[in-house]
């Protein structure tokens, strides 16, 4: 099979259920008043599925997490307006930024995503966000994860997806957060496995096959409402570990992943590696389709003028390498690069040489797949709501509905439950269900 | 085989200690349908009957018997129990337990070495830090206020990664949450307010009046008081105004507080805050907070969570709200009415919280009494999602099922099969399962503990098991 050789496995029906992972919750706990999350745990069955989405596109989620400053990510050149609110901030930004238009220029430090831009592989949505906007992180964060600003929801969108149109079952790397130890909430759904690794190259039961059978054997048909959460997190371990020993042989990197960035602001700074196990799993044909990652730190309330341009300068590299290494090896076409962020920051800059949560923020989409340029319309600085916030200018879920109808091939409105306004920054939409 | 269930099984009221041999004389009690089961006599071969290995299975609670109680609550909220531990909790019974638990005052730790000369160009060690406060959880006779201490540094959070390692103000956050522990709410708050990393990790000593730092003001109310929906934009503006003036002390002093400039300050009148107009200072902005209904049960919520079950009932929220606001916030009156509710050891709330990597490390390196190895938990902690002193954001930590990874379970079966090699022998196992997990044991569990065929192999199955995940 050609995409098999070229490291993308097409993903196969597999109807079974996985013995002793099916339970229900103890009746004497949903008596008591203490049924809601037993409920919800309580499906976390292994239902047989019906056949997937078998093409071969791959999403990769960046989070920036904090709330990035989109102000100082792409530029406004030409806005006095911009130096009126940030008298310390503004200047160097703007007489730095590498000009993609009159109006606009990138941050100094994403060099790599500029050339990229120059060859047509990035498009930025600009002035993305929601109607009322939240300014807690853990609030906007659960917006753009569940893709509901109602916040009612609580699996993820690509969750929801994982659990409604792929095959998931025996495909454990179908969803993976790479380079993190807990379930990123944009990929949670109790009825979709999940995989987790923080190192691809640690990842393992010390002691080997005697520790694996052993733990294999004591996870099974354990009780309690968190049970079938353990015997599912083992079983999926167990089923990745085998994958990735296969995979390690099969890969070398052809691009040059550092994470010497010395970025201390957050423990989320692993972002190269965990780009560089996304490439591994990618290239290697690990049937892998959706891939979060996380890069920390974005939460510049103070002495933003550097931290922030160091972030975006190691987000850069890091992302300019994985590219590189998915085009030397022939799968840049399949893959879409797509950043997110709870927030954008407030114009006006604080005592602190910092700023405080703001609103919209623009997007970037990255990759072969995307048609280069602009798309949105950039929240004007002279028309702030009555936050002092930039107005959104285009909901995040059309962003979204673009990913999953136009680059995954996914039933959009299935996922986010509406339809919402095009934005067509994929080139060669694949069609729905292929 | 002794079949003993819930119901036939003898529970004296009466009776205030707890017997050896209850604790002990645990029984098989395989009802219909029901997959978890209790062990009788590890040691002895009890081949499990065959259980149903799917269908209607939570664990079956033990709660009914005074010992199962005892050892709950000792899981808790003091990292599990040495088996020393647990035999004096065992003697005195629940009641003169708790009532020891509330009433000795927190033993106060060992210095950490070389703190005082952070701020002389050698700063302290991330490693050292958190090895100074795991060696603590282990020996300290007094394990109760470190869970609590634990819980508060989840809450109250900062970390070493912003409020830096060049001044001793991290280690003296520690020092200071432990000493608010058991104390009022207010009090508390008001040394979170000023205390220097809290100052420099929520950046509001660097805030102004005349153009304020939001960062601090927000997680006040979000995040440590009264819960996201309960407060207004305009609340959190005019609490940075109102705020605003405190600055860090300077570093290599030993001012443990920060220092109020009012310099400084909001000098523009009149404040618009939770409701009421005025003149508000950093008191008057707790005292406003503290008379908002939504912040008794938000501590309440995020204490019951953490420490005693995973869903608990509104009403039940709300009782010990009340009681918490009219004892004026005290910590030690709001513990004791969890601790001693029936709510706390009602059967339902068995195992319904997932041990955080933390204290599944420190239960382990207690029960199989190897504190010489805390530094496996200093390196263990980053798989499994939890490193001291490095929350991954204000935050906190996550619990219960968040602690549930592919990644994070490998990590905890790794830490266990480190403590076991790093041991050249270990402690006999024969009463590990009904210390440390009461008996109730899975179907899988049960089989592979009788098929053991030594302590290290019986230890492991033990430590890693699901059960011993679970508080």
């Amino acid at each position: 099979m050609s995409d098999e050789k070229a490291g993308i496995n097409e993903v196969h029906r597999r109807d079974f259920l996985k013995a002793g992972l099916v339970f229900g919750a103890g009746a004497a706990g949903l008596a008591a008043g203490y049924a809601a999350v037993p409920d919800a745990f309580a499906r976390a069955v292994f239902a047989a599925k019906k056949d997937g989405i078998t093409n071969d596109r791959v999403l990769v989620m960046i989070q920036l997490a904090g709330g990035n400053d989109g102000l100082r990510t792409v530029v406004p050149l030409q806005d006095p307006k911009l130096h009126d609110f940030r008298p310390r901030l503004a200047a160097p930004s703007v007489a730095q930024a590498l000009p993609l238009s009159n109006d606009f220029g990138l941050n100094a430090n994403l060099k790599g995503v500029k050339s990229l831009w120059d060859k047509g592989r990035v498009a930025i949505v600009q002035g993305v966000g929601y109607p009322n906007p939240v300014f807690s992180h853990f609030e906007s964060i659960r917006i753009w994860e569940t893709g509901d600003p109602t916040r009612r929801s609580i699996n993820g969108w690509l969750g929801r997806l994982m659990a409604t149109q792929y095959d998931t079952l025996g495909h454990p790397l179908t969803g993976c957060a790479c380079g993190a130890t807990d379930v990123p909430g944009a990929l949670r759904d109790l009825q979709a496995t999940l995989t987790v690794v923080q190192n691809g190259k640690t990842f393992g039961f010390q002691g080997g096959s005697d520790i694996e059978n052993a733990v294999t054997a004591l996870y099974k048909g354990t009780p309690g409402i968190y049970g079938a959460l353990f015997d599912t997190a083992i079983s999926t371990a167990k089923d990745t570990i085998a994958t990735l020993k296969t995979a390690a042989d099969k890969y070398q990197p052809a691009a040059a992943y550092s994470d010497n960035a010395k970025l201390v602001y957050s423990s989320k700074n692993q972002l190269a590696a965990a780009l560089q196990l996304a490439a591994e799993l990618i290239v290697t044909g690990t049937g892998v389709k959706l891939l979060h990652v996380t890069l920390g730190g974005f939460d510049t309330h103070y002495t933003e003028l550097n931290r922030h341009d160091d972030l975006l300068g190691y987000f850069d590299q890091a992302v300019s390498a994985f590219y590189s290494d998915l085009d030397a090896h022939g799968l840049a076409d399949k893959v879409l690069v797509a950043t997110w962020s709870e927030f954008g920051r407030r114009p006006k800059e604080n005592a602190s040489g910092g700023t405080d949560h703001g609103a919209a923020s623009p997007l970037l989409l990255i990759g072969n797949p995307v048609k280069g340029g602009f798309y949105g319309a950039a929240p004007r600085l002279d028309d702030l709501d009555a936050t002092g916030n930039l107005k959104y200018k285009v909901d995040f879920r059309s962003v979204y509905q673009e990913i999953l109808s136009a680059h995954l091939g996914a039933d959009a409105k299935a996922v986010l439950g509406d339809t919402f306004e095009q934005i067509p920054f994929i080139a060669a939409p694949v069609s729905v269900g292929a | 085989m002794a079949v003993e269930t819930e119901a036939t099984r003898p529970v004296s009221r009466r009776r205030r200690g707890v017997s050896r041999r209850e604790v002990l004389g645990v029984a098989l009690a395989g009802g219909a349908g029901v997959a978890a089961i209790r062990l009788l006599g590890i040691g002895s071969p009890p081949a499990p009957s065959a259980a149903p290995a799917t269908g209607k299975t939570d664990w079956i609670s033990p709660l009914g018997g005074e010992s199962a109680r005892v050892s709950q609550l000792l899981r808790r909220v003091t990292f599990g129990a040495a088996p020393d531990e647990l035999d004096r909790a065992l003697s005195d019974g629940y009641a003169k337990t708790v009532q020891r638990l509330l009433e000795t005052p927190p033993a106060v730790p060992p210095a950490l070495a070389g703190a005082d000369q952070a701020a002389k160009g050698n700063a302290i060690r991330a490693q050292s830090l958190q090895k100074w406060w795991i060696d603590w959880m282990l020996a300290t006779p007094t394990p109760f206020a470190e869970a609590l201490t634990l819980f508060w540094h989840g809450h109250f959070t900062s970390d070493y990664r912003k409020v830096g390692l060049q001044t001793p103000w991290i280690y003296w956050q520690n020092l200071t949450w432990r000493q608010h522990a058991l104390g009022d709410l207010k009090s508390f708050l008001l040394a979170v307010t000023s205390d220097p990393a809290m100052l420099r990790y929520l950046d509001l000593g660097n805030s102004t009046g005349q153009n304020p730092n939001e960062n601090y003001s927000r997680e006040l109310m979000e995040l440590f008081t009264m819960g996201p929906g309960h407060f207004t934009e305009d609340d959190v503006r005019a609490s940075a105004k109102a705020l605003a003036g405190w600055r860090e002390p300077q570093p290599g002093t030993d001012g443990k507080v920060g220092i109020f400039d009012p310099r400084r300050a909001f000098k523009g009148g009149p404040l618009a805050f939770l409701g009421t107009t005025g003149k508000f200072d950093t008191e008057a902005v707790i005292n406003a907070i503290l008379a908002q209904p939504a912040t008794a049960p938000f501590i309440v919520q995020r204490l019951l969570t953490r420490l005693a079950m995973n869903n608990p009932a509104p009403a039940y929220v709300n009782r010990l709200a009340d009681g918490f606001r009219r004892s004026k916030y005290s910590l030690k009156q709001l513990l004791r009415d969890i601790l001693t509710s029936t709510e706390f050891n009602a059967p339902p709330t068995y195992r319904s919280l997932v041990k955080s990597p933390v204290e599944f490390m420190v239960h382990a390196l207690k029960a199989v009494k190897a504190p010489e190895l805390s530094q496996l938990a200093v390196q263990g902690g980053g798989g499994m999602g939890q490193n001291l002193f490095d929350v991954p954001d204000v935050g906190g930590w996550p619990m219960n099922e968040a602690w549930i990874s592919s990644n994070t379970v490998v990590s905890r079966v790794n830490f266990v099969t480190g403590v076991l090699n790093g041991l050249k022998s270990v402690p006999p196992s024969g009463k590990a399962p009904a210390q440390h997990l009461e008996s109730v044991v899975s179907p899988a569990t049960a089989q592979l503990l009788n098929g053991a065929s030594d302590d290290r192999e019986r230890w492991f199955i033990v430590l890693a098991s699901p059960e011993f995940q679970l508080k």
